[in-house]
């Protein structure tokens, strides 16, 4: 088998390389001209005062903090299939299921926790999800509490969060 | 007589008469079936199990084909995968596709072949298809659901070839036909739960097992049934949940042609929750819970005390292991050793298939290692095994694997899931039980408590 050499071209060989100067100026050059834009014109600066000021780009995209959506009645989205705790790596979704009684459906999850502490935000759940009743559209990044216990999301807390893109149920037929 | 038969182009050997099927799930060649079970035998209604035999124009259903001589066999071609794809749509013509709800998913044949055969577009639309009753409590802890349905009858071919009861029948026709019961009538036999097994979709599950666990969480150990002498296999699924204890979600029958075939009873089948509730799990001595130094002490202390009149009281249950064990340490102490098995004889509840009137998993061993059966007679100490009789004594100790009420002094130890042991069953057959149950705190064995105990 005849092997293929590539041979790469080697920098810095060369006596203006080898004094360094030039590449410093390069450098130097650019630190100066964004001080030059920064003082002429405060509004171009880079840099978030956050918390004073809330980041504006976020986007639909953005893998925030999870929601359980509603349907249409209303009533949660969610059937309890696990398909998010199965598809979960860091396996921090504890689902328990019960009968649904009110004839919508069949099956319901009774308690529904995530704990946020362990999630990595991989957004696996939400493809997994055949109902759509798992999101992570609701724009919230950022999570405080006192205790480990408050990280942990319960089922009320995760339909109360409101999406932040306008689309408030469940897309799934049921 | 045994004849030769090629399949897709291979020799094999099968009895002449005996159904093509067979020879194709023994061989394990893949061909899909929904209605045909070895227990109940061919009924060639779902017409999956298509193959094609050379000389005949058009593909035939293996499940009702009998080997001939120099039978030539194709169970894979473009035609054959065709065919099966097509039976396939039409099986799930009016299915829900409720894999989301449905307790089957997972372990479900429409689902398998559906990714084998399958992978269609329905031409059906969920609106469009018939709507039957989903939710039909049968009886005997089985629930229905008629629109997951494929219609192989095998329900309807386990009451009346099985158990004899034909509660089931399929009424209606075409697209109204469904499983159902007689008016007003239920399930009414002692093996209705094998139903939930047998059907090979999501219609017939379980009430007991229903939305408790998803099946693929699940892990398996082979072990044996004891509820009684009978020694049916079982298969113990059980799962430890993230950060709580390993838990026993179900048993299933576990094939064994010797024992039990396809199936067990449903009290045996119910019988791992008498196995999980109400278990002791810490040593206690007079209402006060002991550490485990203090408790060989004591133990030791009362052996001493009651020197002579010392009788070890054994469980029919326990393993052979665990029997021969204690007897032998019974021997070591000089203490008196019996078995009692008059409590656990039971003709209510015997029957001709598989439940024995001995309903203790290991009444054989205690038979044939010719123990003594009767209570024990002594007036001093008394340490019992397991056993779940109330006996009269001076001083009573207790290895129990669950909790004894007015017990004064109680030793836990490890359930039979918890360890691997063998059992003698009624036949004198000799069956091993794996160890499923991992528990977070376990308790010790049996034999492990007679190390620490000092032999």
């Amino acid at each position: 088998m005849s092997q293929k050499i590539k041979t790469v071209k080697r920098y810095g060989e060369r006596f203006q390389d080898k004094l360094y100067l030039p590449a410093i100026y390069d450098g130097v050059k650019v630190t100066f001209k964004h001080l030059f834009d920064n003082v002429t014109d405060m509004n171009a600066v880079d840099t978030l005062e956050y918390p004073e000021e809330q980041p504006k780009d976020i986007s639909e995209r953005y893998r925030g903090l999870h929601r359980l959506t509603h349907r249409e009645d209303g009533s949660e989205a969610c059937v309890a299939c696990f398909m998010c705790a199965t598809a979960c790596p860091s396996n921090c979704i504890f689902i328990e299921a019960e009968e649904r009684e009110d004839g919508v459906d069949e099956k319901r999850p009774k308690s529904f926790f995530i704990d946020t502490l362990e999630c990595v935000f991989c957004g696996y759940c939400v493809e997994a999800c055949p109902c759509d009743a798992i999101r992570m559209d609701t724009g919230i990044f950022s999570l405080t509490g006192n205790s480990r216990e408050d990280f942990v999301m319960g089922k009320e807390q995760l339909l109360s969060h409101k999406g932040a893109f306008g689309e408030e149920n469940s897309r799934a037929r049921t | 007589m045994m004849v030769q038969v090629i399949v897709d182009g291979k020799n094999y050997e099968a009895e002449e008469g005996s159904l093509l099927i067979d020879l194709l799930i023994k061989e394990q060649i893949k061909v899909p079936y929904f209605c045909y079970h070895e227990a109940l035998g061919a009924d060639g209604n779902c017409r999956m199990c298509m193959v094609e035999i050379a000389g005949q124009k058009r593909p035939q259903i293996a499940c009702d084909t009998l080997v001939k001589p120099d039978m030539e066999v194709s169970s894979k071609s473009e035609k054959i995968e065709k065919v099966h794809t097509d039976i396939l749509e039409l099986e799930l013509i009016n299915h829900p596709v409720d894999c989301p709800t449905c307790d089957q998913a997972g372990e479900c044949s429409l689902q398998d072949f559906y990714m084998d055969y399958g992978l269609h577009e329905s031409k059906v639309r969920i609106e469009e298809k018939v709507k039957h009753d989903k939710h039909v409590d049968l009886g005997a802890n089985v629930m229905l659901d008629q629109e997951r349905c494929v219609l192989c009858a095998r329900c309807t071919r386990f009451t009346d070839k099985i158990t004899h009861t034909h509660e089931l029948g399929i009424i209606g026709r075409g697209d109204e036909a469904k499983v159902s019961t007689m008016p007003g009538r239920k399930l009414h036999n002692p093996y209705a739960m094998n139903l939930v097994d047998i059907c090979p979709v999501g219609a017939l599950t379980s009430k007991d097992f229903r939305f408790k666990q998803r099946v693929w969480f699940l892990e398996t150990a082979n072990s044996v049934c004891h509820g009684c002498a009978k020694g049916c296999n079982i298969y113990i699924d059980h799962h430890k949940i993230k950060y709580e204890d390993d838990m026993i979600y179900r048993f299933r029958p576990r094939r064994n042609d010797a024992v039990n075939g396809f199936f067990i009873c449903d009290a045996g089948r119910l019988s791992y929750k008498l196995l999980q509730n109400n278990r002791q799990t810490m040593i206690r001595h007079k209402d006060e819970i002991i550490s485990e130094e203090k408790s060989i002490a004591l133990y030791q202390s009362l052996l001493k005390q009651y020197k002579n009149s010392i009788t070890v009281v054994i469980d029919a249950n326990l393993y052979n292991e665990e029997i021969e064990a204690l007897v032998d340490y019974a021997q070591r102490i000089g203490a008196e050793v019996c078995a009692p098995l008059e409590c656990y004889d039971d003709t209510e509840f015997a029957d001709t298939m598989l439940k024995s009137a001995k309903r203790a998993a290991n009444y054989e061993k205690v038979v044939k290692m010719g123990l003594d059966r009767t209570m024990p007679k002594t007036s001093g100490l008394i340490i019992n095994f397991n056993h779940t009789e109330t006996f009269y004594a001076e001083m009573q100790i207790d290895f129990s694997t669950h909790q004894r009420p007015n017990a004064s002094f109680i030793l836990p130890i490890a359930a039979y899931s918890e360890q691997s042991g063998s059992l003698t069953n009624e036949d004198g057959l000799v069956q091993m039980c794996e160890k499923a149950v991992h528990k977070n705190s376990p308790s010790p064995t049996l034999r492990e408590w007679l190390q620490k105990v000092g032999l």
